[in-house]
């Protein structure tokens, strides 16, 4: 009997998992068709169909694979699989399971690191340089850090599920860290396509650590940028927005989605001391005006 | 601060005399993780960099030596290894010993390239990771002299944060981010990443980020 009801949770968790990365996938893609569609609106270009972003990632995984000589291998292959991985995981320590918000950034790590070094394993120089600004562009990413620190001197609590908790009772943590959540809107927007601060994907640079990467390799870097862009959508309007419906998350999403298409379609992007000079600063008033509030309050 | 709201449900511990190791879904997706990318640094072999020649039509492929390369595979591996112990370890002076074993083999993996740019980034970074550790284990001493602890365990149950324990918790930090080279040490270190060798790049820095993040955990753990 107590097996019986062991598969059963066991099936019902695997069938959970399924379900919620083939949402991120899926909405993930439509949410950055949407993005690219608003920029070419606000650039007086009819744009592609939203589900562009979508077909072209099917698209890759039937298109012919080569490697380059270079490439340092099987690590230049290992490393997309794996940033396809971490997004999952990512999947399953937050929207499945309500995790601990530690490992959602652990993952984001990860992310950083394996998207770095995907570009510098094939040897072109465009990829090394992707991976060079990369190393440069996390130095501004470590307030992120803090700004988890700031939550969780708010709420006490890294675990996702009790945050959302705090929140039903005291109200979302966008009116009580206001300039936190900021700083969280300024690392979506470093991360949305054709940002102001994407250093690692400028167009001096070809597709950066993109490059070299064609596809099914392609696919899974594609698949994976689906999933980070609903995740972080995701933790952002959880940690300062919850508790949400499900159609809150809908528009809220979209509503993100599109605010940063009107920022990236009307700003060049910054070269590279500028853009982590310009986020540093953001972070380090959002961070020390954080804890000023807290203190005051 | 309990260990469980940091890193999720405790899977398990291991009680050895007052230090006693335990482990959350954080602690063991960090140290999986480390393990998965160690073995697949230890069997790639490095990239090779193409790079134009000036003034010319002609191109220059730039490789690891073999020498070089079994120097850096190593000192990657260990690296890998100092980084897993560090996330799974309940004591602090383990995990201060791991950070510093961590700034020597990255000093190493960087020092083992024949380039005097690299060389000279390495030399600096050397110097830093030097300075940091007399804030790193100075820090892990007053921790020590504060609490009468080294056990993450017990310092977690310690209801009130003194000053002392405060400014030993800052000492630590500021180790840490010298001996992992993070901002604001990091220009030190953003040479190393010109040279080729992808792999052994990725687990410099791997090991900082994760360093980082445990020691994100370690420093709430203590005041909050």
């Amino acid at each position: 009997m107590i097996q019986k009801w062991f598969s059963r949770d066991i099936m019902y968790l695997m069938a959970d998992i399924v379900v919620n990365v083939l949402i991120a996938f899926l909405f993930g893609s439509i949410l950055l068709g949407l993005h690219r569609k608003v920029m070419a609106r606000i650039q007086l270009r009819p744009g592609p169909p939203i589900i562009q972003h979508f077909l072209h990632s099917l698209k890759f995984f039937f298109k012919e694979t080569s490697f380059p000589k270079t490439a340092a291998m099987p690590f230049y292959v290992a490393i997309v699989v794996i940033l396809c991985a971490i997004w999952v995981t990512a999947v399953i320590v937050g929207p499945v399971s309500q995790g601990s918000l530690l490992i959602i950034f652990g993952v984001y790590a990860l992310y950083k690191i394996v998207e770095h070094n995907s570009g510098s394993s094939s040897g072109s120089p465009y990829g090394k340089m992707s991976c060079v600004r990369a190393v440069f562009s996390a130095a501004a990413e470590l307030p992120l850090f803090a700004v988890i620190a700031i939550v969780y001197l708010k709420t006490g609590t890294m675990n996702i599920a009790e945050i959302i908790a705090y929140q039903s009772v005291h109200g979302a943590l966008i009116f009580s860290v206001p300039l936190a959540t900021i700083v969280f809107f300024v690392l979506i927007l470093s991360k949305s396509p054709y940002s102001p601060f994407a250093i690692t994907k400028g167009k001096d640079l070809v597709s950066g650590y993109e490059t070299e990467h064609f596809g099914f390799l392609r696919g899974f870097l594609m698949l994976s940028e689906s999933m980070s862009w609903y995740v972080i959508l995701w933790v952002f309007l959880t940690i300062f927005l919850a508790p949400l419906s499900l159609v809150g998350y809908l528009v809220g999403m979209i509503v993100i989605t599109a605010i940063t298409a009107i920022i990236n379609a009307v700003t060049p992007i910054f070269n590279p001391n500028h853009s982590i000079m310009t986020q540093i600063s953001i972070a380090i008033v959002g961070i020390g005006g954080s804890l000023l509030l807290m203190l005051i309050a | 601060m309990d260990i469980t709201t940091l890193g999720g449900s405790l899977l398990g511990t291991i009680p050895l005399g007052d230090i006693v190791l335990y482990l959350t879904p954080f602690h063991l997706f960090m140290f999986g993780s480390i393990l998965i990318f160690t073995v697949i640094i230890a069997i790639s072999r490095t990239e090779t960099q193409v790079e134009a020649i000036f003034g010319g039509m002609k191109e220059k492929k730039v490789s690891v030596d073999l020498s070089e390369f079994k120097a850096r595979r190593f000192l990657a591996i260990v690296c890998g290894v100092a980084t897993a112990g560090a996330m799974i370890t309940g004591d602090l002076f383990n995990f201060i010993l791991f950070v510093a074993l961590i700034g020597i083999v990255n000093i190493g993996i960087v020092s083992a390239v024949k380039q005097i740019s690299v060389l000279d980034a390495a030399f600096h970074y050397g110097l830093i990771a030097m300075m940091s550790s007399l804030p790193l284990f100075g820090g892990g001493a007053m921790i020590l002299a504060s609490t009468g602890t080294l056990s993450l365990f017990a310092i977690s149950q310690i209801p009130h944060t003194s000053l002392m324990l405060l400014f030993a918790t800052i000492m630590f930090g500021i180790g840490v981010a010298g001996e992992t080279g993070i901002a604001p040490f990091f220009a030190t270190k953003a040479e190393m990443f010109r040279t080729p060798g992808s792999p052994f790049i990725l687990i410099i820095h791997l090991s900082s980020l994760f360093i980082i993040i445990r020691t994100i955990e370690i420093i709430l753990l203590i005041v909050a």
